[in-house]
């Protein structure tokens, strides 16, 4: 008998059950790992967003003025007076109509151009440059240009936001159509693809990750379109609910605005988020993504 | 024209002459310069040569994606003009569509040809189940190991029964071994198909244990040098090509010629 045997006894009954017994347990203990790392991580999210609060709370009116920094509680209240007294839900519904509605239209345009000239090259040749021009305005610029166009309505406001969408979506889907590879391209109008089918088989689904993208990008884009028209002029909308508080200097209702605001667009961006995931299911790099909260 | 020669492909006298994409002010390069080569229906032929001899350009000649500058192609007894979508066209990479699963990568070029949905799935089922992919229908390209991949590269071009298949180096990317695999699949699929195949590659022993003949490129500018009908009997037996007693005398033919080819490639740069 040798000393390896001596130390290793059970292998002599049965390596196999023995090792698949080691299998199970390897995998139990993977499965468990990844448990308690999610775990870790809500539970530190949630340590996090509590320290602040709390922090917050104590700070202000100690170490900080409450008129410059207001507090966690106040913010509440007046995030309920809002909704109780000046309905905060009215504001809200025209916001989120601007936002929502510029950046529909943004986002078709900026589509159906991205893949019109994707796809006739020559035109896209002589436009590039004006394009990259007008994309390097910051388009925040435009806005008292579109209230003088459209009025002080929602028109404008659906302009702001549709503008602020348009180029990313355009340029995104430009660099999308082309990344769709020659080959394969080449092998499919072998196999007998008409142009329809290249476009709707072979060229939006190449494209779609850089288009996902800038559908994702482009969603707090729209709604800082939609707020800063609000800024401008208006007499509707958190825009304006927030300029009116900054106006009254009430520093809990100006936050009360900017919660809100943020609740808006993380639930805009999570549903695209899951549109794009089940878009992408093929997509390795994508499946692994993190899924929300 | 002489249509009714009885061969698949008929080319004759054919150029090419390339202008480099992108940068201004390059020289255009003659890539191919006279070739002529007869290919009977049946046959599998395998074109080999230096890299950057111009047999990849004539492959993509035969499928129709780019035109000769000068010469024709005869494809069936007609001159090719545009795409060529009565060939199968099996490239380097897999080409497959990573959104779409094992199963609609099979079926995507019935697809294109219109069949009915429910002819489509038994089809494409069929051919999987040939390959030995049966139960990886809904497994998408990523989830497939690189063999699994060039299997269901193969099927997604044999399903649609070409009656002519194009092939550019498609084991090349593979391991030694997996590639070897790869060849007896692709000979007990093409053995009394009927099948035309062209075959592109830089392997000799992957040329004769293929072939019933070797086309033998000069380098660039691109001309065959010869055509080699290759010694060995069908049916063939890819793991013991080595061991046929033809092997060697006929492995150190093409060597000694394609080594001309590549190792004086100094003496024959003319000063300008």
């Amino acid at each position: 008998m040798s000393a390896v045997e001596t130390e290793l006894p059970r292998t002599e009954s049965d390596p196999r059950a023995y090792a698949e017994a080691l299998r199970i347990r390897v995998q139990q203990e993977a499965l468990l790992r990844a448990r308690q790392e999610r775990l870790r991580t809500a539970w530190g999210r949630l340590a996090f967003a509590a320290g602040v609060l709390v922090a917050w709370e104590l700070a202000s009116g100690r170490v900080m003025d409450e008129f410059f920094l207001s507090r966690p509680s106040a913010i509440l209240t007046a995030l309920w007076e809002m909704v109780r007294r000046e309905s905060l839900l009215y504001h809200l519904q025209f916001t989120v109509l601007e936002a929502l509605a510029g950046y529909a239209l943004g986002a078709g345009s900026g589509l159906l151009a991205g893949f019109g000239l994707a796809r006739w090259e020559s035109l896209y040749r002589v436009l590039e440059p004006f394009i990259v021009a007008l994309y390097g305005i910051p388009r925040i610029a435009l806005a008292p240009l579109f209230i003088l166009w459209f009025g002080i309505g929602i028109a404008s406001k659906i302009a702001v936001a549709a503008v602020m969408v348009f180029f990313i979506v355009l340029i995104n889907t430009v660099v999308g159509v082309r990344s769709a590879p020659l080959p394969l391209l080449q092998v499919a109008r072998v196999m007998g693809a008409s142009e329809w089918d290249l476009i709707r088989k072979v060229v939006f689904p190449a494209a779609t990750p850089f288009i996902v993208a800038a559908l994702q990008i482009t969603i707090p884009q729209a709604m800082i379109g939609a707020i800063v028209g609000e800024f401008i002029s208006a007499n509707r909308g958190v825009g304006h609910l927030i300029n009116r508080a900054a106006g009254f200097l009430d520093t809990a209702g100006l936050f009360a605005g900017i919660l809100t605001l943020l609740w808006v667009v993380l639930l805009m961006n999570h549903s695209v988020t899951a549109l794009g995931n089940r878009w992408m299911r093929w997509n390795p790099r994508v499946r692994s993504s993190p899924e929300g909260m | 024209m002489g249509g009714s020669t009885g061969f698949v492909i008929d080319i004759r006298s054919v150029y090419k002459v390339f202008v480099p994409q992108g940068r201004n002010g390059q020289t255009a390069h003659v890539a191919l310069q006279d070739v002529t080569l007869r290919i009977p229906e049946g046959r599998f032929v395998c074109l080999v040569g230096p890299s950057g001899c111009g047999k990849s350009t004539l492959l993509n000649m035969i499928a129709g994606l780019i035109r000769p500058t000068d010469g024709t192609i005869w494809y069936k007894g007609r001159p090719l003009d545009g795409v060529n979508t009565d060939v199968g066209y099996i490239t380097q990479d897999d080409n497959l569509l990573p959104w779409r699963t094992l199963q609609q990568n099979v079926e995507l070029a019935l697809e294109f040809r219109g069949v009915p949905p429910n002819e489509r799935r038994r089809r494409a089922a069929e051919y999987i189940a040939r390959v030995g992919l049966a139960g990886f229908e809904h497994h998408y390209p990523h989830e497939l190991s690189g063999g699994m991949r060039k299997r269901a590269a193969l099927i997604r071009t044999l399903v649609y029964e070409p009656s002519v298949v194009l092939m550019d180096e498609p084991f090349g990317a593979l391991d030694a071994q997996t590639r070897i695999l790869m060849q007896d699949e692709l000979l007990r699929l093409w053995e009394g198909s009927g099948k035309t195949v062209v075959f592109v590659t830089h392997d000799l022993v992957e040329a004769i244990a293929l072939s019933d003949e070797v086309v033998l490129f000069s380098r660039s500018p691109g001309t065959i040098k010869r055509v080699y009908p290759v010694p060995l009997g069908r049916p063939r037996d890819v793991f013991r090509v080595h061991a046929h007693p033809q092997f060697p005398d006929f492995y150190r033919t093409l060597w000694e010629e394609l080594r001309t080819e590549i190792t004086d490639l100094g003496q024959e740069r003319r000063p300008v």
